[in-house]
């Protein structure tokens, strides 16, 4: 009986020690991811006003004006200080002027709106009253609009990135494709040399690769292009291609296309009505592969833009040339994250054969 | 009558034999246009200077260069020592974990979001963190580790401070994966076999260094040597937290010759630099593929 408890103890012992383990590594996973998110919400006045900066984004906040001989006074509630703070101008009167500078002003270092007449009102109340309390609703994606406004050129270069990867994954699925399902069914000579070199070119680095192109491509008329920079970006994306496209051919049987050929369709025709729609969310995985190579690279995209960068060459060169504050730049680069995390999480199983080697 | 018939399916042996070049021959005609000759122009244009006089000056100021000595250094390091924790502690970690668990699924999909992160995400996010007024003292002294005076100045550190920042960073991205990958190659090897070793008589040390490393090894051998070759390509974190030249590396020096010096002279210094790194990888990737056995089949399939 004391055996078998004791077992039982040891047993729940190290399940329990197993979990703690699993936890922390998750804590020490989403931590950071979590900072990331959320300064990503932060206003202004949060990041810097704020110390010890607030660990989670506040949803409002809290505003008091008071009054006396001078004039007008505007307060922020500071969450560090546990007290409201002056904000903004020292000193304002209820004219048409200071009050739009006031508006604006809370906009853009609280991420608050408020309309001037709300302001007049609350103007009013103080009058009778002598100090009013207002509590707004903070406008939360106010970093991802800001980033897309102040940060030149934002816009055009999450329309550039896209176009680069729709390109890209054109050129490489097509291209790769093909070499897939010549690897998976056919024998042929050189198809070893061919191999080696698809593993090679692979892990060849896109620097070496995108300064010499440089000049090939002003010459094509496709420096600064989306389109010249999605040709190099192919290169490795079609290495990639015919390993993954390979793999998903080989495993549909080739019986199913000799099937198809005994009731009469062309080898053609075996391919593109069985072996093409089995093959598709292989074909699909492989594409959105193609699609976070060419949306997060940044080095080959550094030499080969000038005034047509990437999305990823914009969130770079606002975080080294501190064009932007810190809870903008965050929002940019999670605006850039997100998709490149969603489709990895869709692709997963393919990521992790192509790295170990091993069927999950 | 039967002569044609033997010639047309003489023919039609022929194209069925064509089939595969036609296929692979767009990859062939990809990659000499936009690899190979890009490679021999890189090359042939690192020997010449700005005028397109052939010289070695563009090397000999590399090598001359102390700054490239260092960078060539810190790359060094970093390669060394990230790769090396982070295959120990990704591999104790899945030795420790080495069982199947409620809730696998929801933790693989946890373990890819730092490899998944773009490397300008995983910049922003640890320069806002790193900051003597980042998110990390926040979270420390809103707990009550440390008080205002005592914050730490985590990106004011020296050199060698600076290098195992960069490893611990390099290590948050990459050990949960590496761990998911030799998890799933360990729960490949099987029970079974761990339970042979064991009745006869192999202790636990042993049948983890005589079973489970050697059945582990084209796993572990694939993924060192994939981590090794970014690992030499590391520099974006760099510059994201420290601005350029703080601490040199070998992709660092290719951007800042290349992209932000500005003149014609330092851009053939970055072309040079640029195929001194192309070499130091592609020794890498061809060790990589002897080691994983490539050359061997081919011998194999030819002989």
């Amino acid at each position: 009986m004391a055996n078998v408890l004791k077992r039982q103890i040891r047993r729940s012992a190290k399940k329990t020690s197993l979990y703690i383990i699993l936890v922390g590594i998750a804590c020490i996973i989403i931590f950071p991811v979590f900072f990331l998110f959320s300064f990503s919400f932060m206003s202004d006045y949060e990041t810097y006003s704020e110390w010890p900066k607030p660990l989670v984004p506040s949803f409002k906040a809290h505003f008091m004006i008071d009054k006396d001989v001078e004039g007008y006074h505007l307060f922020i509630f500071n969450k560090s200080e546990d007290d409201f703070m002056p904000f903004g101008p020292l000193v304002f009167t209820n004219n048409e002027k200071d009050v739009d500078n006031l508006r604006k002003f809370i906009k853009l270092q609280s991420n608050c709106k408020i309309s001037s007449q709300q302001i007049v009102e609350y103007l009013e109340v103080v009058d009778s009253d002598s100090r009013v309390e207002f509590t707004i609703r903070k406008d939360l994606l106010a970093n991802y609009i800001l980033f897309f406004q102040v940060v030149n050129g934002a816009p055009k270069a999450v329309l550039n990135s896209l176009m680069v990867a729709g390109a890209t994954i054109l050129i490489s699925l097509t291209i790769g494709g093909m070499g897939g399902y010549a690897f998976a069914r056919y024998f042929f000579k050189g198809k070893n040399i061919l191999k080696l070199s698809v593993l090679f070119v692979r892990m060849f680095p896109a620097v070496s690769l995108a300064i010499p192109m440089v000049i090939i491509l002003a010459k094509m008329g496709l420096y600064d292009q989306p389109l010249g920079l999605s040709l190099v970006y192919s290169v490795g994306q079609i290495s990639m291609s015919i390993w993954i496209t390979a793999s998903v051919f080989m495993s549909i049987p080739v019986s199913l296309e000799e099937a198809a050929m005994i009731f009469g369709t062309t080898k053609v025709g075996a391919f593109w009505h069985i072996t093409l729609p089995l093959a598709l969310p292989g074909l699909a995985a492989c594409a959105m592969y193609s699609f976070i190579g060419s949306w997060n690279e940044v080095i080959a995209a550094v030499v080969l833009t000038q005034f047509n960068p990437t999305f990823p060459v914009i969130v770079y060169k606002a975080l080294v040339g501190s064009q932007g504050q810190i809870n903008l730049i965050t929002a940019g680069s999670v605006a850039q994250a997100v998709p490149a995390i969603i489709f990895t999480l869709i692709i997963r199983k393919y990521i992790i054969q192509m790295w170990g080697g091993v069927k999950v | 009558m039967t002569i044609t018939k033997s010639q047309l399916s003489l023919s039609r042996e022929t194209r069925k034999k064509m089939v595969p070049y036609l296929l692979i021959a767009p990859v062939v005609i990809y990659y000499s246009m936009f690899w190979l000759f890009p490679v021999i122009n890189a090359v042939s244009e690192s020997f010449k200077n700005v005028d397109g006089v052939w010289t070695f000056s563009n090397y000999i100021h590399i090598f001359k260069d102390p700054v490239f000595y260092t960078a060539l250094s810190n790359t060094a390091f970093l390669v060394i020592f990230s790769v090396t924790i982070e295959f120990l502690l990704a591999f104790g970690l899945a030795l420790l974990i080495n069982k199947k668990f409620k809730g696998s699924s929801i933790f693989l999909f946890l373990a890819m979001i730092p490899m998944a992160l773009p490397a300008v995400a995983v910049g922003a996010m640890w320069s806002s963190g790193l900051a003597t007024r980042g998110w990390l003292n926040s979270f420390l002294m809103t707990f009550g580790f440390i008080d205002d005076a005592s914050k730490f100045l985590f990106l004011a550190g020296g050199k060698m401070s600076t290098l195992w920042l960069i490893i611990i960073i390099d290590a948050w991205t990459v050990i949960p994966f590496v761990m998911i990958i030799l998890l799933a190659g360990l729960q490949g090897i099987g029970e079974d076999v761990r339970e042979a070793g064991a009745i006869f008589g192999g202790t636990k040390f042993q049948i983890l260094r005589k079973i489970t490393i050697p059945m582990l090894k084209p796993t572990i051998t694939t993924a060192m040597i994939l981590r090794i070759i970014s690992a030499i390509q590391i520099w974006l974190i760099i510059v994201m937290l420290f601005g350029f030249n703080r601490l040199p590396v070998l992709l660092e020096q290719v951007v800042l010759n290349y992209d932000q010096l500005g003149a014609e002279y330092f851009e053939r210094i970055g072309l040079a630099l640029s195929v001194l790194v192309a070499i130091i990888v592609s020794a890498a990737a061809i060790l990589y593929l002897k080691v994983s056995g490539s050359f061997e089949k081919e011998e194999k399939e030819n002989g």
